[in-house]
């Protein structure tokens, strides 16, 4: 079976096929254990356990000491464009808001304080550029991902 | 007497409170938020009490709700463990007044050592080395600034300005060169007026390639004022712990006389009750100096109890009861290693993370300790600090404990949250962590750019063939169906492949 997963490195597809009860993936072989853990046989010759557990499209898979997130693309699933906006990147509050609409920011200049597990982080610009919306003001909570600034990249 | 202690905290430290209190014999309260309906630590009291209100303030920093729930619940004595309200001394006065038993020191000794400037003062009279700082007492922001910016110039640079009455790195800016003292000054006090309702601050030279090193203390009110050894805990990142050990791996029996000496010194000078921690830089010169004193249990007290097989909790709940402490001569055994589990992504800043927990599995075997205030099964939100949970080993050496340590932290489990797991994991490889030449900006230094993980492509192949395997299984609708079947068989496919496309 064909699935795609999107992991910090980028998109991979992995293709699985079972024959009996083991599972085959190139060299390497897998069996589903009782308790649901997987007992992967890797090419080398290595063999351990894999734990998996799944939140929303989030295949989460500790093996051998590593934790990875795989996020399961659903087949003919469209890929969500980065317009330029800057996320939150964790639930929280506005502190400040340094910037107004219209105003030229350099790189690394601070443009938004936000406060969170009671630990302030700075929302900086990663290029120089023009601010062309502001979402939230001070003492407004915002959720993780949503859009605080939006800004348009000077041409270089 | 104490017979029914409240405690007023919660997660991992309410739970260790709370099982001492059980081994002891006595009743104990628990008070929750409502965001803590289902945490562990409700269920682990006799009695669970709900505070009102859904912030911080309302709740867990509420003192007279608490007071209330002490009072109505018949409590004769309240822990407050660390954070919150440990080192208000306006609380400890008012649990004191109400006939309660505070469990730590007087409200005085909270006081002149809560406050970092009356702390320095104090020092420097009980003649304990301090770091070369400057206090500054205005309060108005603008003649603050105009102070801080004197003070900097006699401080010298680089420079630490730390909240006056803070901890846990918050409130504090480490400021290389003069013209970010501006921008960190603003920032370090509106921190420390969000986090401690005191925006004043304090400058202190930064000692660089310094170790921080703690003494443990415990005194009772039979005259008995002793340390405990030290803790090392020179590995942080943003000014706060991840990694803590005892003893510290080049002291000497000589050096650990004269800190444990200056640390009983400090707590005689404030007339200190119970457990407390006197925190130094030792620079590498081998010289030491005052940072703070901690009139609290600390988070790292279970690398202490291991080395020296005192249960410092026990001990408090003892020496507030009016008893001697019940440890006698102490000899060091061993070592003792904590990593603190954190709910945030090493690889990204260490921005605090949030999710469910999944899966939780935590390591066992000998040696090993688990302090910890979830388990599987709980959601990790935003509200309260991103610990999860400390990872504690002891073994007959200090190779042998970080060898435990790897093997411990290979075994943790934990999925659906990011955590700090493998960062904790590579810190166990670093050579300044396996020679002991650990320093406090040691994680800075190595990881100048931020760290990411080094992982073999065979674990990821392995990994991803377990995601794969998992989904193509259905093992996610297990739970719910395990009747299903939607395996197929057929013949080994030539396209059972990886296919990476990284942009």
């Amino acid at each position: 079976m064909l699935h795609q997963f999107r992991t910090a490195q980028g998109e991979i597809e992995v293709t699985v096929a079972k024959q009996g009860d083991v599972w085959h993936l190139g060299e390497h072989q897998a069996t589903v254990e009782p308790d649901g853990r997987l007992l992967l046989t890797m090419a080398s010759g290595l063999k351990s356990y894999a734990t998996a557990a799944k939140v929303g499209d989030v295949w989460w898979v500790h093996f051998e000491g590593h934790t990875f997130c795989l996020e399961r693309i659903e087949p003919g699933a469209s890929q969500s464009g980065d317009e330029g906006g800057l996320v939150a990147p964790m639930p929280g509050k506005v502190l400040d808001v340094l910037v107004e609409i219209g105003q030229s920011v350099e790189a690394g200049q601070t443009l938004m304080v936000l406060e969170a597990m009671k630990m302030e982080h700075r929302i900086l610009a990663s290029n120089p550029g023009q601010i062309t919306a502001i979402h939230f003001t001070a003492d407004e909570q915002v959720q993780q991902g949503s859009v605080l600034l939006e800004m348009v990249d000077d041409e270089s | 007497m104490v017979s029914k202690v409240l405690v007023a905290n919660r997660g991992e430290i309410a739970c260790r409170i709370l099982r001492a209190c059980r081994e002891a014999g006595l009743q104990s309260v628990a008070i929750y938020a409502e965001n803590d309906s289902k945490s562990l630590f409700v269920e682990l009291a006799n009695q669970a009490v709900l505070l009102e209100g859904d912030s911080i303030t309302t709740t867990y920093l509420n003192q007279e709700q608490i007071l209330e729930i002490a009072a109505s619940t018949g409590c004769d004595a309240v822990h407050p463990g660390f954070g919150f309200l440990s080192e208000r001394a306006d609380f400890a006065r008012a649990v004191t007044q109400a006939g309660i038993q505070w469990i730590g020191p007087s409200p005085s000794a909270i006081e002149r050592m809560g406050d970092k400037m009356t702390a320095r003062k104090t020092m420097r009279d009980a003649g304990v080395p301090v770091i070369p700082g400057e206090e500054i007492e205005e309060e108005d922001e603008q003649e603050a600034l105009t102070a801080i910016q004197h003070a900097s110039t006699r401080v010298g640079y680089p420079l630490l300005l730390k909240a006056s009455s803070g901890g846990g790195g918050k409130g504090m800016r480490a400021v290389e060169r003069p013209e970010d003292l501006l921008n960190a000054a603003q920032s370090a006090r509106r921190e420390a007026l969000a986090a401690f309702g005191d925006g004043r601050v304090y400058l202190e030279r930064m000692l660089t390639g310094s170790k921080h090193v703690e003494i443990q203390i415990l005194a009772d009110r039979h005259g008995r004022t002793i340390h405990l050894g030290e803790r090392e805990c020179s590995v942080q990142r943003r000014h706060q712990k991840v990694f803590e050990e005892a003893p510290c791996a080049t002291m000497s029996e000589e050096l650990r006389t004269a800190m444990g000496k200056a640390a009983v010194a400090a707590a005689m000078a404030v007339n200190y009750e119970g457990a407390g921690t006197v925190e130094f830089l030792l620079a590498p010169n081998g010289e030491f100096f005052f940072l703070e004193m901690n009139t609290r249990i600390q988070v790292e007290h279970p690398v202490t109890e291991l080395v020296t097989g005192v249960d410092i909790v026990r001990e408090q709940l003892r020496i507030a009861a009016g008893e001697p402490m019940s440890c006698g001569e102490l000899h060091l055994r061993g070592h003792a290693i904590e990593v603190r589990l954190y709910a945030e992504d090493a690889s990204n800043n260490f921005l605090p993370a949030i999710g469910p927990l999944a899966v939780f599995q935590p390591p066992e075997g000998p040696g090993i300790r688990l302090d910890t205030g979830v388990r599987q099964g709980d959601e990790v939100t935003p509200n309260y600090d991103p610990m999860l949970a400390k990872l504690i080993v002891w073994a007959p050496s200090r190779i042998e404990a970080l060898q435990r340590m790897r093997r411990a932290l290979d075994e943790f489990v934990v999925l659906g949250t990011i955590t700090n797991l493998r960062f904790l994991r590579e810190l166990c490889d670093v050579p300044e962590v396996i020679e002991g030449a650990t320093d406090t900006t040691m994680i800075d230094r190595l990881w100048p750019d931020g760290w990411s993980p080094s992982i073999p492509v065979e674990i990821e192949d392995g990994a991803l063939m377990a995601a794969a395997v998992s989904e193509s299984s259905g093992l996610h609708r297990q739970s719910n169906s395990s009747t299903e079947s939607n395996e197929y068989s057929g013949p080994v496919s030539p396209f059972m492949t990886l296919n990476r496309r990284y942009p």
